[in-house]
């Protein structure tokens, strides 16, 4: 029998020659974001130039900057570790070079350390890291996700290993005590969920893991798994030892194939260490940890849905009672939480629930990831203490809106919420707030809006969103959902009236006796319209104007000087909708416009988009 | 329980041309160690369309039998599913992402172009059978929205008329032309673009 005290100790062998390298040493960040734009191409030519260049290249998950990936973190003895972004494959050379001459390049990014280098700055300097508290994240482009050794030499499977020594009643006080809420966006408190598996006696009994990260717009979970898979596995045998399960079931998203490879590496690595299985670490518990990977549907992201799927059949959410405590996966009693729920577990364990709740605020405590994605300057992953204005992580993280722009509004939590205005945007990160303002903080997607963005597009694609994905069951809500689209579209055509905004009020109404939340929360958005932007709405409807000019119905594309740019709109159209009359005049057919843009893209001085009913 | 299914089904190559009965029992192979109530129907699902590019109506009933159900229920269950396919891809499908990110940069004006560039609706097939245009969900990669994947290879941001000439790149070289240059009525030779040829994206 292995105890945690020689998996350590061998674990913190195989990390020393990675904390401490013989010779330079070249982490490269390969996770989804970095991997489509080229990181697997770095990665390469690292490997290939490795052999001879007397250093060594090694594979590391994410720190959540995807504006800058592919980034690269070099490691030499003796200094603080500098990392480099856009480190695309032309820059390998340059790189290599630098590392040899022990020098830094121009795309240096930063120091990781308290100090900078010449002009490169430390990391804490950086605004997008300066404001961070990374808990969670604080292995996440520093280790290899792929080798437990890693994850254990950083105090991975410390948490349980204190937590198999306690009573399962302590561990659930810990839990409570450091006043953690499920992180999916119900913000129920995980202890007590834990407790109610713990006080059912029926057994097999199940953890979920909801990793069904389905929210577009939100991508904090795939960041997690896919750069420290181990918090995750641990937080669920954790969760299992606590509330007496057998086995837990870890749903991941179709859509998300790393997190799929990475999280079932980091479970098969802990049956090799004894850490999930039979007896684990000699405690006599007995826990098994399986990976099921969907395959594309957003309300199995619901945890009744989830059930469903995992029972062979179509994923629609159950009716309630009974709940998943009493009668969840196969009927048997169950525990479900989200992904960042599990993963903060292990944290309080190992250091304990005052530590823990040592940030955020008096209500909601720790920390919280949000990713950024949208009309902002710095796409990326955060990870800040609940209770930070919103503002800050737009503005100062997220370096603001380019281009100049105005923030109109912020959609967080997904389709079944709605939007923030930019007035009111100073609200800190606490899911009250959010919820006096008739929206969800929801699970962590932060989108931006700039005054660009129509409100009412937004409306048509997340009520279109909901009709998709509603399993079928509730009227209210797969037809519900299918006459808002219908309503909107409308509107956005230019044959908008006023009994639709009485309709979509009335919508909003039924959708309330839907069984599950997504029928419940699928006019959320149309609700925020109202409540923020109803002139907007009303210029739609009243007047049959896009002030943004996006809704297609409502506007047109003109030619409005004669240039020689003109040829090249006419070459790019798809529809040869640009047609030049007999005085060699162009213009544009409107019977065969499709509205795409391309035209005004390349010939942006000769064409112009104009209200369709201009009043 | 490690046999680790492949996660390249979105991806996979489209279906081999087998007959009933090579797809019955090549399903019946692909799934003969999963259990019925043990959270693995989906495993076999994904296994079946790796190996086809999609689910084929004779492994229906082979799904009934060994997870203990109906075809109706395993027919519903692969309905129910985005990713899962009852028909085999076009030759060329390009994906088009409908996130949010996207969404505010012009996915929806792509999208449009698309559709007349590659002469199909969304989630179908051109006339011709040879392209697909394919609705995907927002994973994350919004750095590159508005964005396009194709054959794995994710492209942006895009404007609609990268996405137009992406679309061109993807149809063959025009036959030769017949002799006989075409006049648009004022003199002029028509300057209509050639399509360029290609089947490599343009990722950025």
């Amino acid at each position: 029998m292995t105890t945690y005290a020689e998996l350590r100790a061998s674990a913190g062998e195989s990390w020393r020659v990675i904390a401490d390298p013989q010779r330079p040493l070249i982490k490269v960040g390969i996770a989804t974001c970095s991997s489509v734009v080229g990181a697997n191409e770095t990665l390469a030519a690292l490997n290939g130039a490795a052999a001879d260049g007397n250093f060594d290249v090694m594979t590391v998950g994410c720190i959540g900057a995807c504006y800058a990936e592919p980034t690269v973190e070099v490691h030499v003895r003796g200094q603080s570790p500098v990392l480099y972004g856009n480190v695309t494959v032309d820059r390998v050379s340059p790189l290599i070079d630098a590392v040899q001459q022990g020098t830094v390049t121009d795309f240096a990014i930063a120091v990781v350390g308290s100090e900078g280098r010449g002009d490169v700055p430390p990391l804490a300097r950086l605004p997008f890291f300066a404001k961070q508290t990374r808990r969670l994240m604080a292995q996440c482009g520093e280790t290899d996700p792929e080798n437990i050794d890693h994850y254990i030499a950083n105090g991975g499977y410390e948490g349980l290993d204190k937590a198999l020594r306690m009573d399962k009643e302590a561990i659930i006080k810990e839990l409570l005590d450091s006043g953690l809420w499920g992180r999916g966006g119900a913000a129920f408190p995980t202890g007590r969920k834990w407790d109610f598996l713990r006080t059912s006696d029926r057994h097999p009994k199940y953890i979920v893991c909801n990793a069904d990260e389905g929210d577009p717009g939100a991508f904090v979970n795939r960041n997690l798994m896919e750069s420290d898979p181990g918090l995750i596995v641990e937080g669920c045998i954790i969760a299992g030892f606590a509330s007496d399960a057998d086995r837990a079931y870890i749903y991941i998203r179709d859509e998300y194939p790393i997190p799929v490879d990475r999280v079932q590496k980091a479970v098969e690595q802990a049956y090799e260490r004894g850490l999930a299985g039979r007896d684990i670490l000699g405690s006599g518990f007995d826990f098994e940890v399986e990976v099921v990977r969907g395959a594309g549907s957003y309300v199995c992201g619901d945890e009744t849905g989830l059930l469903s799927s995992l029972e062979d059949r179509r994923g629609m959410p159950k009716i309630k009672p009974p709940f998943p405590a009493q009668a969840g996966a196969f009927a048997q009693p169950s525990n479900i939480n989200n992904v960042e729920s599990y993963a903060n577990a292990p944290m309080i364990l190992r250091n304990g629930a005052a530590w823990w709740a040592s940030v955020g605020t008096e209500r909601n405590r720790g920390t919280k990831m949000f990713s950024l994605s949208g009309k902002i300057e710095r796409v990326g992953i955060v990870e800040v203490p609940l209770g930070t204005p919103t503002r800050e992580v737009i503005e100062i993280l997220g370096g603001g809106i380019p281009d100049g722009k105005q923030l109109k509004a912020i959609q967080s939590g997904g389709p079944l919420s709605g939007v923030i205005p930019a007035s009111e945007v100073d609200i800190p990160l606490e899911p009250e707030y959010y919820r006096e303002r008739g929206t969800l903080m929801g699970g962590g997607g932060l989108v931006v809006m700039d005054e660009d963005d129509c409100v009412v597009d937004l409306c048509i694609y997340f009520e279109w969103f909901a009709e998709d994905e509603s399993c079928g069951r509730c009227t209210t809500c797969f037809a519900g959902t299918r006459r808002a689209v219908e309503i909107l579209k409308r509107i956005a055509s230019g044959r908008g009236r006023e009994a639709d905004l009485e309709l979509l009020k009335l919508l909003g109404t039924v959708a309330q006796n839907a069984n599950c939340f997504h029928g419940q929360g699928a006019p959320t958005v149309v609700n925020s319209m109202f409540r923020w932007f109803e002139d907007e709405l009303l210029e739609h409807v009243q007047r049959k104007r896009c002030p943004a000019r996006r809704c297609a119905g409502l506007i047109r594309y003109e030619v409005v000087h004669q240039t020689d740019t003109l040829q090249a709109a006419e070459a790019i159209c798809p529809t040869t909708a640009i047609v030049k009359d007999d005085a060699g005049q162009y213009r544009i057919d409107q019977q065969k416009c499709v509205k795409c843009d391309a035209c005004r893209e390349v010939s942006p001085y000769a064409i112009t988009i104009v209200d369709e009913y201009a009043s | 329980m490690f046999s680790q299914a492949s996660h390249n089904s979105r991806t996979s190559v489209r279906g081999t041309s087998v007959g009933d009965v090579g797809v019955a029992s090549r399903t019946a192979e692909l799934i003969s160690d999963l259990k019925a109530d043990a959270a693995e129907m989906l495993k076999g699902l994904h296994r079946i369309q790796h190996e086809f590019g999609y689910i084929p109506g004779e492994a229906v009933a082979v799904l009934a039998d060994r997870f203990k159900t109906s075809p109706a229920i395993v027919f519903g269950t692969v309905d129910f599913y985005s990713e899962l396919r009852t028909t085999p891809p076009a030759e060329k499908v390009v994906e088009w992402c409908s996130g949010p990110a996207c969404l505010f940069k012009n996915s929806s004006g792509i999208r449009r172009a698309l559709q007349a560039q590659l002469g199909c609706e969304m989630n179908a097939a051109s006339a011709d059978g040879q392209f697909e245009l394919r609705l995907v969900q927002c994973d994350g990669t919004c750095k590159l929205a508005p964005q396009l994947r194709y054959r794995g290879a994710y492209m942006g941001p895009m404007t609609a008329a990268s996405a137009i000439e992406f679309a061109r790149s993807l149809k063959p070289a025009p036959e030769p032309p017949i002799e006989e240059p075409e006049s648009d009525g004022d003199g002029e030779v028509s300057t209509e673009a050639a399509p360029t040829t290609g089947e490599e994206p343009q990722s950025e």
